[in-house]
């Protein structure tokens, strides 16, 4: 990746390695704080908007609650309910949407020898990571102020289950990052096809147990559903689902970051160019 | 010093493989300015963009053994939805440079007055210019690869950037490329053409332009 072999015949030591990790942090510095202000800079209001679409969902699920009642959080509080299904998904969002459009957006980032594609790729994940565990922690402390302080059960597997889905949002945006020069149009529909029907069926709202039956085999094969159930069953001492397949969660997740690798691979020097 | 040792580099098109280089081996010393002359579509840009190490080739060796800037440009490496001040912390951050440093010696050597925190979109293709070559200048290069753009912006601030240059010519190089031979001609002790894949070598510039000046009418 790095000109480390420039020179033929050169051996490769600790030391070359140390200063291409060295040139690799700071690029990757870079391209996050780079990215932050692209997003967040430009308004004074720029760095809340990122609070406001999951907040808007937990005081919907709330209004709608007090009104019909008949939404069930199956023995959970509410505001930790919903904010466990949201935030997660968001984070699933983030990821593909903002890696399709990746490439596209820091093609002359690339005349810098020492930024590649991996570099941006990687800045991009870190960075929806770390801003929507900081969602997270923000809603979990204010919920604690509004509603009362919860216990979570197992904050382990809460975070397991959140890096599965930030790791199959990476790697289906990957995939539509490296389709995006064949079928430039792919970028307008990977939320109509992919975001809207996944929102309402990854379990943001319900719970596998809440649903009918007949429906639930089918529901099943959503593997983002799994993983909401599991980050729910981690987080909370009343909720253990009986319908998680940890194996397919994993495959799933692992399958669609090796895929979405393998095809920005082969498919890199196409983006960039036609980007 | 720079070397291409036998470096081909090839695109894939609609209609086929286009060979930009076969087989080049180049030897860029250090303390000149070499002009690389070329028509419109030979390869210049990729040749230049093999020499920053922006991309890699296909077959054969690039050897640098000096700190060798990016691709100067219209455009080349910059955000234009950040100001020219984010832009500076960017490269400043890159390069390991110090941040305020590079910052204030490209807010004075570009002269960009306000438009230093406006976005680069609103800049002129001068402006451009001439903020790319300051924030080079800032991170003191040995080399400095140049494409195309020294023909933009007024004459008294190609004359303040060529004083620059001269400046560090002891230890450091210039390598422009262009189809212009008005700017070869002005800014270079030693010229190359690069024509048909392949890029020859002369020992003065005198003699490449009338190299240049004889494919010229041929290929038309």
């Amino acid at each position: 990746m790095r000109s480390i072999n420039s020179r033929a015949g050169t051996a490769i030591t600790p030391s070359i390695i140390l200063s291409a990790l060295v040139t690799q942090g700071r690029v990757i510095n870079a391209l996050i704080l780079r990215e932050t202000k692209t997003r967040y800079g430009r308004h004074k209001l720029g760095f809340f908007w990122m609070f406001i679409e999951p907040m808007f969902f937990v005081g919907l699920f709330l209004a709608f609650k007090l009104l019909v009642r008949s939404p069930t959080s199956g023995g959970m509080p509410d505001a930790y309910f919903i904010i466990t299904g949201i935030t997660p998904f968001l984070l699933f969002r983030q990821s593909m949407s903002s890696l399709a459009n990746a490439i596209a957006g820091s093609r002359s980032l690339l005349a810098f020898p020492q930024v590649t594609t991996f570099d941006v790729i990687l800045a991009i994940i870190l960075l929806e990571f770390s801003s929507l565990l900081m969602v997270f922690t923000i809603l979990l402390i204010g919920s604690a102020a509004f509603f009362g302080p919860y216990a979570i059960e197992n904050p382990l597997l809460v975070l397991y289950g959140i890096l599965l889905l930030g790791i199959s949002g990476a790697g289906l945006g990957m995939m539509f990052a490296a389709l995006v020069p064949i079928m430039p149009s792919i970028k307008n529909i990977t939320n109509p096809l992919f975001g809207r029907p996944l929102f309402f069926t990854s379990g943001v709202f319900f719970t596998a147990d809440m649903i009918p039956s007949s429906v639930r085999d089918y529901i099943l094969y959503n593997p983002l559903l799994h993983m909401i159930e599991i980050i729910r069953s981690g987080f909370f001492v009343e909720f253990e689902s009986q319908y998680i397949d940890h194996r397919y969660a994993f495959l799933f997740a692992t399958g669609l970051l090796l895929v979405g690798m393998l095809m920005h691979q082969s498919m890199r020097n196409h983006a960039i160019k036609s980007a | 010093m720079i070397e291409l040792r036998n470096v081909s580099k090839s695109y894939r098109t609609s209609t086929g493989f286009n060979h930009v280089l076969r087989d080049v081996s180049i030897v860029f010393p250090t303390g000149h300015s070499v002009g690389i002359l070329g028509m419109n579509g030979s390869g210049k840009s990729t040749l230049i963009r093999l020499i920053g190490a922006a991309e890699p080739p296909d077959k054969g060796s690039v050897y640098r053994d000096m700190r060798v800037s990016w691709p100067l440009g219209y455009t080349g490496g910059f955000q234009g939805n950040l100001t020219a001040r984010e832009n500076c912390r960017f490269v400043a951050r890159i390069y390991g440079e110090t941040v305020e440093y590079v910052e204030r010696f490209t807010d004075e050597f570009a002269e960009l007055g306000d438009y230093f925190d406006m976005p680069l979109r609103n800049y002129s293709a001068g402006m451009r210019a001439r903020f790319a070559f300051a924030v080079s200048l800032a991170c003191d290069f040995d080399c400095y690869l140049v494409d195309e753009a020294l023909e933009t912006g007024d004459a008294r601030y190609k004359e303040k950037f060529r004083r620059a240059f001269e400046e560090r010519r002891e230890g450091s190089s210039v390598i422009l490329v262009s189809h212009n031979e008005q700017t070869i001609r002005r800014n270079c002790d030693m010229a190359a053409i690069l024509h048909n894949g392949s890029i020859e070598m002369y020992d003065s510039v005198r003699e490449a332009m009338q190299h240049y000046k004889f494919l010229q009418t041929r290929a038309a």
